[in-house]
């Protein structure tokens, strides 16, 4: 299986007053095309900085990030940007819904973004409303709909673009035990789908449904298993 | 018929003949009760004898701010009669003179001026801008104020639309993680920020155009005139949704400018 994500030696380094506090210190792995990994350990091992390196959002101090094949870690802004919406699709924990918009109209945000025509990026969005099983409730807006259902409009918008891999931060943080077995469900689902997915996460439950559980420890990977 | 401001003694008499007709003001009217066909003495000065007179018509008093404060009333005579009533007998102050042009208006005073000795010929024009002169200096005052508050306004409004997209900067963020492009997002806010001013603006148009006819309703009460003490004219209404329109978008652009500069992580608090 090809590998859909490489890291090779990743660091990252903060300053701080005249110091540099290295917030990742020499990280390499790789996961494959269509794998489910979940990123675990405690509070400031580096995680959440090793995802906004996966996402494109920061860069490394040093060392090389690819998805796909292509080298992500030095792009500018604007392709980093363009990268981000065609290849990669972000979960957050608090969701990040637009409040004006119904839950339609925030999946067809990124489609807009893309160029697809109206009737085409309504037609998309109706059908991942399907997939995460909220079609019933395209014309609400994100403050009449629960936090799993608001969350499940999030997954569905980071599939708009068909994207290579979901980076997924704690996306069962802000949701009680009932929807988030039910939000594991739909990532197992999306991953036996063909979705590649990274999650960084402290529920255990959500960590041991990935197929795979990478252990950080101060800034390392301090253990890498498969789970099942 | 001629037209004077008088002192008058008033007596309404009830027997009907063929006396003269005047024509009196409303406030006059109101304040004496007088109504079409009555008949009253009219005399220069109080307790004397006059001519009785019948009042023919009441005549709305004419928008002029000069006579606002005034507590005169107005009596429309016909010229013989006021000769009579003031014992001036044949005598002219002043008179107007109507030319087909307004190109002859020049020529024509000249004219008079080297015809008529012991008279000066002026444009209505001058004359008006003469007496009006106390007005123009209360309307530039009004200006400067209305130019002060407009600007205050401006940078308040300024402030607070920059506070308010400020307030959306984790929304911005997460636009940008999920690939939303800079230019797209300033273009959104701006949008935005305009309709909410344009908005705003017909909304304060529509205060505006309240308020200025409670005003004039209350002002026209007291002051008994048909004066308007508060204009929104078209202009002005143009004026305020051009200028709110251009305040909106400058602070939607910086705003938003400020975001998009900043990095996702940054907005997000990390």
């Amino acid at each position: 299986m090809s590998a859909m994500l490489e890291v090779r030696a990743l660091v990252r380094e903060y300053p701080m007053g005249d110091e540099r506090v290295a917030a990742l210190r020499g990280v390499t792995f790789d996961v494959d095309d269509g794998d489910y990994a979940a990123i675990v350990g405690p509070s400031g091992c580096g995680k959440s900085t090793l995802l906004n390196l996966l996402g494109v959002i920061d860069r490394p101090t040093s060392g090389t990030v690819a998805i796909g094949g292509e080298r992500v870690d030095q792009l500018s802004d604007g392709r980093a940007t363009e990268f981000r919406l065609r290849r990669i699709g972000f979960v957050f924990q608090r969701f990040y819904l637009m409040q004006a918009l119904s839950a339609r109209e925030n999946i067809e945000l990124p489609l807009a973004e893309a160029g697809l025509g109206k009737v085409a990026r309504r037609d998309r969005a109706r059908a991942l409303l399907d997939y995460v099983g909220l079609g019933a409730r395209e014309g609400h807006r994100p403050s009449q709909l629960s936090g799993g259902e608001q969350q499940r409009v999030a997954i569905a918008r980071a599939l708009a673009n068909s994207p290579k891999i979901v980076l997924a931060d704690e996306p069962t943080g802000e949701l009680d035990a009932r929807t988030g077995a039910e939000m594991i469900a739909l990532f197992e689902r999306l991953n036996a789908d063909g979705t590649t997915i990274v999650v960084v996460t402290h529920d255990e439950d959500l960590a041991r449904a990935a197929r795979r559980m990478i252990h950080m420890r101060d800034g390392v990977i301090v253990g890498d298993e498969r789970a099942r | 018929m001629s037209f004077a401001a008088l002192c008058l003694a008033l007596a309404i008499a009830q027997s009907q003949d063929s006396t003269r007709h005047i024509a009196i003001d409303e406030r006059l009217a109101a304040d004496a009760h007088l109504h079409l066909g009555d008949r009253v003495s009219l005399s220069a000065t109080p307790g004397e004898s006059g001519s009785v007179a019948t009042i023919g018509a009441i005549v709305r008093r004419s928008a002029d701010p000069a006579e606002i404060a005034r507590g005169e009333y107005k009596v429309r005579l016909h010229l013989t009669q006021l000769q009579d009533l003031l014992g001036y007998g044949d005598r002219v102050d002043r008179f107007a003179v109507a030319t087909t042009s307004e190109q002859v208006i020049g020529s024509a005073a000249e004219r008079i001026n080297s015809a008529a000795f012991g008279f000066r010929a002026h444009r209505s024009r001058d004359i008006a801008v003469q007496t009006s002169a106390t007005f123009a200096v209360v309307s530039r005052f009004h200006r400067a104020i209305g130019v002060i508050t407009i600007a205050a306004s401006a940078i308040f409004l300024l402030c607070i639309m920059l506070l308010k997209v400020d307030e959306r900067r984790r929304d911005v963020a997460a636009l940008r993680l999920m690939g939303i492009s800079a230019r797209t997002i300033v273009r959104g806010v701006v949008l935005e920020a305009a309709g909410i001013a344009v908005f705003g603006s017909v909304v304060g148009v529509g205060v505006g155009l309240a308020t200025s006819w409670l005003v004039n309703l209350h002002y026209q009460g007291v002051y008994r005139t048909p004066l308007r003490f508060s204009i929104v004219t078209t202009d002005i209404m143009l004026g305020a949704v051009a200028l709110s329109l251009v305040l909106g978008i400058v602070a939607g652009w910086l705003a938003a400018r400020r975001l998009v500069h900043t990095p996702p992580l940054a907005l997000f608090g990390r």
